[in-house]
């Protein structure tokens, strides 16, 4: 018996929106707290349940981004903290794709290619190139990366 | 036919492993959403099988499974794994496992593990 897909979806965006939510407010926490480890438990297990949901789908861009976050946050996990401010803005970035593709899914749209920009910044976790500053005041560093997410 | 526990936190996938299984003939007699959940049902239902994802909260999936097999050697435990997981279902197979799923779910593939593994229990 095929499974009712239209169903699935459904979920997909209620369980999706909520995972996107947890994610965001665990990042702002992180902002705060580098250290955070239920903040980045949460921000690894949400990437890892929006991947496997959207695989299931065939929403393969929202899968590849996921994937990306997962296996990055996997090594944030490893680390104990994140790493700075630089870190922490292109998980916001990241976030913030992931936030547009999950729209695109409710408002029927089609799903564009993930950037690739976006997925190399993911991939490289070991550049210390892109260091700044102190790792307990974030702040104003995560505007200059990500101005909508910066802490007031 | 079995019944079965599932222990998944996302309600996508449980529903999506229900509506596999039911239409063969196995009766889903619990879910869990956590770790603690999964140890805890599985305790009061004794289910004949339970499939258990790896990431969950509170206590992941290959914690869950060393529990339940410290005190019921003989647990018929699957576990659902997804893309970039190997060594973890290494670990949980070395742990007793039976055998393991993996995310994306195809129903044939599903519906053939869980037969497999149930007809060894047997």
């Amino acid at each position: 018996m095929p499974l009712d897909m239209a169903k699935y979806r459904r979920i997909f965006l209620e369980e999706a929106t909520d995972h996107l939510g947890e994610m965001s407010h665990a990042l702002l926490s992180l902002e705060k707290e580098l250290e955070g480890a239920e903040a980045i438990d949460t921000l690894f297990r949400m990437a890892h349940s929006i991947k496997s949901m959207a695989a299931s789908l065939g929403y393969e861009p929202i899968a590849d981004l996921a994937h990306k976050m997962e296996d990055r946050m996997e090594g944030v996990r490893r680390a104990g903290r994140v790493r700075d401010s630089r870190e922490l803005g292109v998980l916001f970035q990241a976030l913030e794709a992931l936030e547009s593709m999950v729209a695109a899914v409710a408002d029927e749209r089609e799903l564009a290619g993930v950037d690739e920009a976006l997925l190399a910044l993911l991939a490289r976790p070991g550049d210390r190139s892109d260091t700044v500053g102190s790792p307990t005041s974030v702040a104003a560093e995560v505007e200059t990366v990500h101005p909508k997410k910066a802490l007031s | 036919m079995a019944r079965v526990l599932i222990a998944d936190d996302a309600s996508f996938m449980r529903q999506m492993i229900r509506e596999i299984i039911e239409p063969e003939g196995h009766e889903v007699v619990g879910e869990a959403t956590n770790g603690i959940e999964a140890v805890d049902l599985f305790k009061q239902l004794a289910p004949d099988l339970v499939t258990m994802d790896i990431v969950m909260p509170k206590r992941s999936g290959i914690d869950a499974v060393k529990r339940i097999l410290a005190e019921h050697p003989s647990a018929c435990i699957v576990m659902c794994s997804a893309l970039g997981q190997e060594s973890l279902v290494m670990e949980a197979l070395q742990a007793g496992a039976r055998d393991f799923i993996v995310k994306p779910f195809k129903p044939d593939s599903v519906i053939a593990t869980l037969k497999k593994v149930i007809e060894k229990a047997d």
